[in-house]
């Protein structure tokens, strides 16, 4: 299998630069997710992976081999899109051997090669039946598994679950999962759903305005985001921010109405510009406790698996909390909050985390 | 908003009505031809009578006779030669300029694309004369490829404007995934896209085709004794013996609808898609 490089990868549209001198490996046989919110060029780069689009300057490679100026239909990679796309009027069967016939396989590894992707993709109930008849979750199941049957070394996602209703959403999500797990491909995954992101991928990179600002797996580049852009962008809701005139900084030592304690970190502290703190890192009690702040509780929703998502205005701030069924439940008017040290990540005026640079004392 | 109210379905009285109207339209747009045919089939002596027979026993002999005549046949291999082959040629090339526009946009495509439909602006007896002249010095008068060439020409456009919509509005996705599949691009025009343009394919030959098959004019002043077609063979025929036969322009009138009769028939279902070509389709 090959890894993907880019070097230097630009492509300029007119007058809009839709990716910014990339330079970036994405590894082999594993799930690299794009993600990024729209118009950030994640879509571009595939294309541009896929041979579809030509960089305006910067080289692709796969492994050794230079394929900026390979035609698409020579660099052997399979490809979804966020539509499926399906030839009607022939069986599922029929749409999976499709791109196979060319490659003049024997009839039992072509069955073999088949069965196996509809076994995966739970396609084989519906295999003699004709693709118009099938719903558009099926279908995009269908297009995947023609990619994978034809076995190519690198496989393009180009956003294949955002166009799909919401229930087989869930279960195409399912089986991607099941499906990656198997294959042994390297793997391009666009998406602007964070969710999708989390669930597939091996490594994320996050994508703004033209350039991957972070490349992490998903647990570390949600614990630690490199920018106050992670930090919003991942998360549901995203990070809470504490603006710079919440923070009062003190020779090393930093003070907010969000918390009582005062955090020492020592001699970075003076670039310390903006905190930030994800939803559940703030913990919530309904009687006071020692050490904890006052809260009003503006609106309460609740939220997947029954926590309560709280609108807090703490010493004029309004952060949002995550909290279980128990305390969401009784929560009304005041509460007390409190924040651990370590659940606060520390961002300069530019919104650049400095959680490497300066360790809470 | 308002208030939402529940129309009550409508009784069938006003449209059983319409339905009676619109047959009845349907057949006055139709009687011409239904005198081209009964004449045809009418013994020589009831053609031109007053009052007319309605009622007769039909007779073969009026189109044996004038196809017996000396260069009948010829018309029609002619005009089926000069049509079909001016009409397809024009089909082909018209979808490789429609794929090309609609795929590679290339710079200027709107202005070419309405450049290309300005040479039907002008009325075409505007340049019998020029053709005339320039047929003679090229030697294609009276010729196949002459003729074809010219009628290729005229079909070219329409082709172009009726296809590139048909190509818009199949998803650049098929050609991407053709691409990723390792096919060449013929392959996906003709193989992946085509099928999925039939409908544009068969308006746009069948509208061509109905003003190839019609037209006279330059038929008569481009072609000759080897490639005069119908519509010309027809006009000279008809007045040979002095006075109008009308036996003879009925029978070949009979004769000459029959094609286009047969293909429309055959195409129809494509043609009611083609007919309503340039409605927005969504993405699948």
């Amino acid at each position: 299998m090959y890894d993907i490089r880019l070097e230097n990868v630009t492509k300029e549209f007119d007058n809009f630069t839709a990716v910014d001198d990339i330079t970036f490996t994405i590894p082999k046989s594993s799930v690299t997710v794009l993600l990024g919110p729209s118009g950030c060029g994640k879509t571009t780069l595939m294309r541009m992976i896929a041979g579809l689009e030509t960089p305006t300057r910067g080289r692709i490679f796969f492994g050794e081999h230079d394929v900026t100026d390979v035609p698409t239909r020579r660099r052997n990679i399979g490809m979804v899109f966020q539509y499926p796309v399906i030839y009607r009027g022939t069986s599922v069967r029929k749409n999976l051997e499709l791109p196979l016939l060319s490659e003049k396989l024997s009839k039992d590894e072509l069955d073999k090669r088949v069965d196996e992707v509809a076994e995966i993709l739970d396609l084989t109930s519906v295999l003699k039946r004709r693709v118009e008849e099938l719903d558009n979750g099926t279908r995009q199941k269908i297009a995947v598994g023609r990619e994978v049957a034809r076995q190519p070394r690198i496989i393009l996602f180009d956003e294949p679950i955002t166009n799909i209703d919401l229930t087989s959403k869930m279960e195409l999500k399912r089986s991607m999962k099941e499906l990656f797990s198997r294959l042994k491909q390297t793997i391009v995954y666009v998406t602007h759903d964070q969710t999708e992101a989390m669930t597939l991928a091996d490594q994320i990179a996050l994508m703004q305005d033209g350039v991957i600002t972070q490349s992490d797996s998903p647990k570390v580049i949600y614990e630690n985001p490199n920018s106050q852009f992670a930090g919003w962008f991942l998360g549901n809701p995203g990070m809470n921010f504490v603006p710079s005139e919440f923070v009062s900084v003190a020779g090393t030592k930093i003070t907010s109405p969000l918390f009582t304690q005062t955090i020492d970190l020592g001699s970075k502290a003076t670039s310390v510009d903006i905190l930030g703190v994800r939803a559940e890192g703030i913990s919530v009690s309904i009687s006071q406790v020692a050490g904890a702040c006052a809260a009003t509780v503006t609106r309460k929703s609740i939220g997947a698996g029954g926590q309560y998502l709280l609108d807090l205005t703490v010493g004029g701030l309004l952060v949002k909390a995550r909290v279980s069924h128990s305390i969401g439940r009784e929560a009304k008017d005041t509460v007390w909050t409190s924040i651990a040290s370590e659940n606060i990540t520390f961002f300069d005026s530019s919104g650049k985390a400095l959680s490497s640079e300066i360790k809470v004392k | 908003m308002s208030d939402v109210t529940f129309k009550p379905k409508r009784k069938s009285g006003p449209i059983k009505f319409a339905t009676i109207g619109a047959w009845l339209i349907s057949l006055l747009f139709f009687l011409p031809i239904a005198w081209i045919v009964s004449t045809a089939l009418k013994p020589k002596g009831s053609i031109v009578v007053s009052p007319p027979v309605f009622f007769f026993r039909p007779t073969f002999d009026n189109i044996i006779e004038a196809l017996s005549f000396d260069n009948t046949l010829d018309y029609f291999t002619h005009s089926v030669i000069y049509s079909f082959g001016s009409v397809s040629l024009a089909i082909l090339v018209s979808y490789l300029a429609a794929y090309s526009f609609s795929r590679f946009k290339p710079a200027g495509t709107d202005f070419l694309m309405f450049l290309l439909l300005s040479t039907r602006f002008v009325p075409a007896a505007a340049f019998v004369i020029p053709y005339f002249q320039l047929f003679n010095l090229l030697r294609l008068k009276d010729t196949y490829i002459g003729l074809i060439a010219f009628y290729t020409m005229f079909a070219i456009p329409f082709s172009v404007w009726i296809l590139k919509g048909f190509l818009d509005g199949v998803s650049q996705r098929f050609d991407e995934t053709g691409l990723v599949y390792g096919a060449s691009r013929f392959h996906i025009m003709f193989k992946v896209i085509l099928p999925q343009v039939k409908p544009g394919l068969v308006a746009a030959f069948v509208f061509n085709i109905l003003f190839v098959w019609n037209e006279f004019l330059y038929n008569f002043q481009l072609g000759g004794a080897k490639t005069y077609g119908i519509p010309v063979g027809l006009f000279t025929g008809s007045t040979k013996g002095g006075g109008i036969d009308w036996a003879y322009v009925a029978s070949i009138g009979t004769l000459y609808v029959l094609p286009l009769v047969v293909v429309i028939y055959v195409f129809q279902k494509y043609l009611l898609v083609g007919l309503t070509f340039g409605t927005v389709r969504g993405e699948v």
